[in-house]
């Protein structure tokens, strides 16, 4: 709980690599599609591993650290791989902070999903500008729910 | 209605830190700080755990404060 945003800020650079990465194999899937109209040879795919690359450099580290802060606190490895490390619940004021982030971050979710579907249907409007679109609305929602549930703990402490 | 506590003047009378009590109740340290400022309620399980680290009553420790009510009668303009 002490160091409370730095896995928030970690957490949030992970969805916006990961974004930045499915924009990549959005655009590659795109080409291939088009490819799949005509399958005809002689055809080709470029891909921009830049996106990838860089999610795998700076993500694979990030994991890596906050599995062996989760595996401080969570003596059982599968506990400490699938519980996220900002779910740290030393004692029972911890746990109600906790419980209470999570009804503020349930709370978000319930606004920011109808708004996201709302976004969602202005799709055909964006589609020339921003084919991926759906992958950024998609991504908004736990970039929402992460910064509520941080907010919330750094509000409670 | 609020909860008072004597945590802290308890604490300094059987020279304990913040630390050494929290270990013995099986807490952190914030938990206790947080209990001492009256920022958090602890749970009958956690007061009783610290009722008997000082070997007292737990409303030796823990008091409910009634916040006072004026009742005021409007016919009569009384308080």
């Amino acid at each position: 709980m002490k160091k409370i945003l730095q896995p928030a800020f970690l957490n949030i650079i992970t969805v916006i690599l990961f974004g930045w990465a499915l924009i990549t194999l959005f655009n590659t899937n795109e080409q291939f599609a088009k490819i799949m109209e005509n399958p005809e040879p002689p055809w080709e795919i470029t891909i921009n591993m830049i996106p990838i690359l860089t999610f795998f450099v700076i993500c694979i580290p990030i994991a890596i650290y906050l599995l062996v802060i989760s595996k401080k606190k969570h003596k059982n490895l599968w506990k400490a791989l699938m519980l996220p490390p900002e779910l740290e619940e030393a004692d029972e004021r911890e746990q109600l902070i906790t419980a209470n982030a999570c009804r503020s971050s349930y709370i978000a979710m319930w606004y920011a999903v109808p708004i996201a579907a709302g976004l969602m249907s202005f799709y055909p409007l964006l589609k020339g500008q921003i084919p991926y679109y759906p992958i950024i609305i998609l991504l908004l929602i736990p970039i929402v729910q992460m910064i509520s549930y941080f907010y919330s703990i750094q509000k409670q402490q | 209605m609020l909860l008072q506590n004597r945590v802290k003047e308890l604490r300094a009378r059987f020279n304990l830190t913040q630390e050494m009590l929290a270990v013995k109740v099986g807490v952190t340290r914030q938990t206790i700080a947080a209990i001492e400022k009256g920022s958090y309620t602890p749970s009958l399980l956690l007061g009783i755990k610290i009722c008997e680290v000082f070997q007292v009553k737990v409303e030796e420790v823990f008091q409910v404060k009634v916040e006072e009510v004026f009742w005021v009668n409007e016919e009569e303009g009384e308080r």
